[in-house]
């Protein structure tokens, strides 16, 4: 039987050596301990704007901004975004979605935001629509549980 | 490996809720709406902000998020989702108004 990470086990009977087990070297695991993710299991900025952008699209294609709808469709939104991040599987992330929707009438908005946190595991991704009647502005942070 | 209390960890809304209406008020004050001054406010409160919670001293990770519109009687719906710890993360968020603008700061705290 092969077991990964198994010792080389060789011994010398009559005629020669002869091997007992084979040595299969094994996949890196992240353990159950780690401070920081693989990079392959890191937030990606461009992975979490597609899905963003693809989101945004399909919701709000055909809409015209509506008083009594627009609450709603936030919400799903925000949580259709939350859902495909949790999609990925990135393991021991926690993610935040904010999403903004308003009425075009020409007025000035400005939406800023700051992180304290570990630049190095933590990350967002962000992104805006429009048409003719509304706007629609959705980030979304991945934040790293130690 | 001992355990914090759970007072300690948590996130608590009322301490944070204070703090972001205090730089809100301190930044806002004066404020008429002008589209050239605007990135200027929305960083001065959210410094403000970030810099009084990062003085609680609490092993959070902060996310601070500020939208400034101006006053034209339009529309604005916001909503956000989080997958996170229920028992230590949490979210609060304030509204500010005057005759020309309104602000709208949203505080998450996550725990590491």
């Amino acid at each position: 039987p092969i077991s990964t990470g198994a010792v080389v086990k060789a011994s010398r009977a009559e005629g020669g050596w002869r091997l007992a087990q084979q040595v299969v070297p094994s996949m890196p695991t992240e353990p159950e301990h780690a401070l920081r993710p693989l990079h392959k299991n890191r937030f990606s900025t461009t992975a979490a704007k597609d899905i963003i952008n693809e989101v945004l699209e399909t919701k709000l294609k055909d809409k015209t901004y509506n008083a009594e709808l627009t609450s709603q469709w936030s919400r799903d939104i925000a949580d259709e975004i939350k859902m495909k991040l949790k999609a990925l599987e990135l393991p021991r992330y926690k993610y935040v979605v904010n999403v903004a929707i308003g009425e075009q009438r020409g007025e000035g908005i400005r939406i800023g935001c700051r992180c304290f946190w570990d630049s190095d595991v933590d990350a967002y991704a962000d992104s805006t629509y429009k048409n003719d009647s509304l706007f629609c502005s959705a980030i979304a942070f991945g934040v790293y549980l130690y | 490996m001992s355990m914090q209390s759970s007072e300690e960890a948590a996130f608590v809304q009322d301490e944070v809720s204070s703090i972001v209406k205090e730089s809100i008020d301190q930044v806002m004050q004066i404020a008429t709406y002008n589209h050239a001054k605007v990135p200027q406010w929305t960083s001065d409160v959210i410094e403000t902000c970030m810099k009084k919670l990062t003085l609680l001293n609490k092993p959070f990770k902060y996310i601070v998020t500020c939208a400034i519109m101006q006053r034209t009687g339009a529309g604005l719906h916001m909503a956000s989702s989080c997958y996170w710890d229920n028992t230590s993360d949490g979210s609060v968020t304030q509204k500010w108004e005057n005759k020309t603008c309104y602000c709208i700061v949203t505080v998450f705290g996550l725990a590491i």
